[in-house]
């Protein structure tokens, strides 16, 4: 039987759909009788969402001009 | 056989106008993105992205071609950007720790049952994404280590398989999935802490 620590050790590949079919099994039977696990990981997949939004920036125009400006003036 | 982007770059290295401006439009924000993950600082970032797109004029012509251009760029954007943080760094390994769940020697996690049930992961976007909320992300996001953030934004923003942002790093697939779980971790108990117990 996996313990909480088993399963948080196994989250990564869990989260990415990589583990094994028999591994993930035995992960879910863990979450299906535990609280706090089921708890950690809908917490850890929203911070995984979460810090992907916080950081998809996109270049500001501004900085693209001065971008194109300085190497145009280097290409060549 | 020259890829495509192999020859866009070439023709850069050149000194090709268009295919200057095809290459920054196709990795401008995705070089922007990784400097600021790293350096978290928009005036950093600029000088970073301007170094990485000369390097690319300057040295692209001798660029071979067998690794994929993307993994190149964000190897030269990671080299670059985590110089420029070389004696900014601050020493936040030791408070990473403090952030990373503790266990019992039964397997169990440790801490209050509110604590390890809590679960806020039912509030809107929205309003993760603003006011309080953000700040508490944006300070945890701030206390990982650069190389953290380099592997959250590979893999979580550009989505990239855990062997991609490796080659694009330079570092082993384990190294990427432990850094990558952990900065996942510190930055779930820094949330949990701040929005969770009182759910």
């Amino acid at each position: 039987m996996m313990t909480c620590r088993d399963v948080n050790g196994l989250l990564v590949d869990y989260v990415d759909g990589a583990l094994p079919p028999e591994v993930a099994a035995a992960v879910e039977r863990h979450l299906a009788s535990c609280e706090p696990c089921r708890a950690y990981l809908a917490t850890y997949r929203k911070t995984r969402a979460l810090g992907a939004q916080a950081a998809r920036v996109e270049i500001p125009d501004e900085m693209r001009t001065r971008l194109r400006q300085f190497l145009l003036e280097r290409a060549g | 056989m020259m890829s495509d982007e192999h020859l866009l770059l070439k023709d850069a290295a050149g000194g090709d106008a268009s295919a200057l401006e095809a290459l920054m439009s196709r990795y401008g924000s995705r070089v922007y993105r990784l400097a600021h993950g790293i350096t978290r600082n928009s005036a950093d970032a600029e000088e970073i992205v301007q170094d990485v797109f000369l390097q690319m004029v300057r040295k692209g012509g001798a660029f071979e071609g067998r690794a994929a251009l993307g993994s190149w760029i964000y190897r030269v954007t990671t080299n670059v950007a985590l110089n420029k943080r070389r004696g900014k760094r601050r020493e936040v390994e030791t408070s990473l720790e403090e952030c990373l769940p503790a266990w019992e020697a039964d397997g169990h996690r440790s801490g209050p049952r509110a604590f390890l049930v809590a679960d806020w992961s039912g509030r809107p976007d929205a309003e993760l994404l603003s006011g309080e909320a953000r700040r508490i992300l944006e300070e945890a996001i701030d206390r990982l280590p650069e190389h953290y953030r380099a592997v959250l934004i590979l893999k979580d923003v550009e989505e990239l398989t855990n062997e991609d942002v490796a080659a694009s790093i330079g570092d082993s697939v384990s190294a990427v999935k432990t850094r990558l779980h952990r900065a996942r971790m510190a930055l779930r108990e820094l949330l949990t802490r701040r929005l969770g117990p009182q759910t």
